[in-house]
């Protein structure tokens, strides 16, 4: 349905995407996962036709849309990152702005403001100006302004930033039933894995303006076969044990939070024995030792060596 | 084009605060300085006449532009002169008039003068009257009457050469105050465009059915009628509110005002095109308004300034050109025809600013 082909854009000196190539089947929803700078804005913008490329290509049904945007447009909602509302007025007379430049008018707008107002949970509310509205309850609203029209193509902007669990809980059930009720296809972006684990089908993990892996969850996963992630409690974290940890060449990616110890290492050598030799070397007490079950976060750190979030 | 106005109009009748503040305060120093900068001499005047006829000549008299006339008791009059607080002071009768003064001035000569003329005037239609066996008023106006056709015209050149300098110490506030402030309501209402991109408002609308004309057209089409609301509001509190005539020109004026106005509208938007954000828009509007308003004469009269450099600076200042437009209407008393000049700078103006400033704005954001 929709296809970025080698997309790049500089801006000055920064390279904010290099190369990217991504594609959406016909009611995916696909995730597009990254740190904060990673790109993702610059990649949803040009994909959305807002600003151009400096190379490569958008395709939507196999025709480009750089030169002419109007067919993607007229079937596209977008979720940008701001709240990108007027906050003096009411939640009722914003969505009836944003359904009026969609050419709604009569009872056929206030059927669809109406039926927005349900489904984001704001029909008590809508006579509210939005300037009183809690964090939650802009972002739903910033959603429903997307919607309106009917977009076959929805694509979000980590429309969870800074709002209580909630009513991200919400936003991602809305999400979900959007796609399953009215067959729409979706571009998430975040840079929560546990949303985009619970969401997508596939996934798109970005980092310095590149995609440095993509597939199905299992698949991306799988990055992770050979490795086991250890988590190590400990009751005091010594200087001295973290040597002895990072001299040993077969564990890597140590991060250290609190008084938990995380290590990757290669699934054919017995890590648990190593770790509690180097453990009685220094002299540390162990309180668990645990192999986990990979996270894309796991995999974000194993393929940057940086955590997802900072 | 008609969804963004409605919406915009919303917004505006939410917080109308900013626009009627800033009329308030536009109004209050206009007239405060109009009342400062008044150049008449204050004659105090008692009177033997009846309450009637004194109203009458007194009325009269208050048609000179270098004297007003204001009634009170005798002693008071006497204390004042004898206090020298004022120049002189004058006692009406039927005929003829006393005037008391401390001292012989050059504005005790004038006056002198000019009370001569009126009652010479006076006694003219009183003898005619009694002639005629008609009342004064009817031959006053008979007599004003036959002035306007009289039985052969001279003709006079004008005593005003073309080039002669009027300062009208009541305009010149009014017009350069209401110019002023309006540049500041403008540039704010533009400026939500600015914000609007930054938000995200604007994306919203570039991915609508909206045309992207009609996203400039209804934002700067909003911003020039609430710019233009506040100048006509402004006019109109004088006009109605404050009795002032403005010679007569009213409806001209606000016609006047229009170009001036776009104008404004496509400064702004060439400034948004400038600048980088919104703390510079607002630094560099401040800064510009006051230089504009002082290089364009609003604060003073451009007649008074004789630095070559300041008068060729006003020429690029949008400001000069509305002050040319009300000033020649309502004190030079020159016909629409006449100040096509300074409207045409204006517009062509209007139209350069805007062109650019849209231009650039396009380009940043891609
Ligand atoms: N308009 C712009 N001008 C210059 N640099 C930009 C602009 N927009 C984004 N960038 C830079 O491009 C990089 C990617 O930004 P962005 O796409 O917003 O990342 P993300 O959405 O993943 O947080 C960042 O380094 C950012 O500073
Ligand atoms: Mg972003």
């Amino acid at each position: 349905m929709l296809e970025a082909v080698e997309l790049t854009k500089h801006f000055k000196q920064t390279k904010a995407v290099d190369r990217v190539n991504l594609y959406l089947e016909q009611g995916e929803i696909v995730g597009l996962l990254g740190p904060n700078g990673a790109g993702k804005s610059t990649t949803i913008s040009m994909i959305s036709t807002l600003i151009p490329p400096t190379s490569g290509d958008v395709r939507f049904h196999n025709e480009s849309i750089i030169k002419e945007p109007a067919k993607l447009r007229n079937v596209l909602g977008i979720v940008p990152q701001e709240i990108a509302l007027y906050s003096d007025l009411s939640a009722k007379e914003n969505l009836r702005f944003f359904g009026r430049i969609h050419r709604l008018s009569g009872a056929e707008l206030n059927k669809k403001v109406d039926e927005v107002l349900a489904l984001i949970g704001l029909t008590d509310r809508q006579n509210d100006l939005v300037k009183h509205f809690s964090g939650g309850m802009k972002r739903r609203l910033n959603i429903g302004a997307a919607l309106l029209h009917e977009p076959k193509l929805l694509i979000m902007d980590e429309p969870t930033v800074g709002i209580d669990p909630q009513s991200r809980n919400y936003i991602l059930e809305t999400v979900k039933r959007l796609n399953q009720e009215k067959q729409m296809t979706v571009l998430y972006t975040s840079h929560y894995m546990e949303e985009v684990e619970f969401l997508c089908d596939r996934i798109y993990i970005m980092d310095k303006g590149c995609i440095i892996a993509s597939g199905t969850k299992d698949e991306i996963k799988n990055i992770l076969s050979s490795e086991h992630t250890v988590e190590v409690k400990v009751e005091k974290v010594s200087e001295s044990f973290l040597h002895a940890l990072r001299s040993q060449p077969v564990i890597h990616h140590i991060t250290v939070q609190e008084r938990t110890i995380t290590v990757l290492s290669p699934k054919e050598i017995n890590v648990f024995r190593l770790l509690f030799q180097l453990a009685e070397k220094t002299n540390t007490v162990f309180t668990s030792v645990e192999i986990k079950t990979p996270t894309l976060e796991d995999v974000f750190l194993h393929l940057t060596g940086r955590a997802l979030r900072d | 084009m008609i969804s963004i106005l409605t919406a915009k109009f919303r917004l505006f009748l939410r917080n109308p605060w900013m626009v009627i503040v800033m009329s308030i305060v536009c109004i209050i120093m206009a007239t405060i300085i109009g009342a400062a900068s008044e150049k008449k001499v204050k004659i105090p005047v008692y009177s033997t006449l009846s309450a009637q006829e004194t109203n009458e000549l007194l009325h009269t008299l208050n048609e000179s532009h270098s004297f007003r006339f204001e009634q009170m008791d005798a002693k008071k009059v006497r204390a004042l002169v004898r206090e020298g607080k004022a120049a002189a002071g004058l006692e009406l009768a039927e005929n003829d008039f006393t005037l008391i003064i401390a001292s012989q001035t050059a504005n005790t000569f004038f006056l002198r003068e000019y009370l001569q003329k009126v009652y010479g005037e006076k006694g003219q239609a009183n003898a005619i009257a009694k002639q005629l066996h008609l009342s004064t008023e009817q031959t006053t106006k008979i007599v004003k009457e036959a002035k306007k056709h009289p039985a052969f015209t001279i003709q006079t050149m004008s005593f005003r050469s073309k080039n002669a300098v009027i300062i009208d110490p009541q305009m010149q506030p009014i017009f350069g105050f209401s110019l002023f402030f309006v540049i500041y309501t403008v540039a704010f209402q533009v400026l939500q465009l600015l914000k609007e991109k930054k938000e995200g408002v604007w994306n919203r609308m570039i991915l609508s059915r909206l045309k992207k004309w009609e996203i400039y057209t209804g934002n700067l089409f909003y911003s020039f009628i609430i710019g233009y609301m506040q100048v006509a509001l402004i006019f109109s509190v004088f006009r109605f509110g404050f009795g002032i005539d403005f010679h007569g020109r009213f409806p001209e004026l606000l016609l006047l005002l229009v170009p001036y106005v776009f104008a404004i509208v496509a400064f702004s938007i060439l400034l948004v095109g400038l600048v980088k954000n919104e703390q510079q828009f607002q630094a560099l509007i401040s800064l510009l308004s006051v230089s504009m308003a002082m290089i364009g004469g609003a604060y003073w009269p451009l007649e008074i300034v004789s630095s070559n450099i300041l008068l060729m600076l006003s020429k690029i200042v949008p400001l000069t050109y509305g002050m040319e437009m009300l000033k020649g209407a309502a004190v030079y008393d020159r016909s629409l025809t006449e100040l096509l000049y300074p409207m045409s700078i204006l517009f062509l103006m209007g139209v350069v600013f805007m062109g650019i400033g849209i231009n650039l704005t396009e380009r940043k954001s891609s």
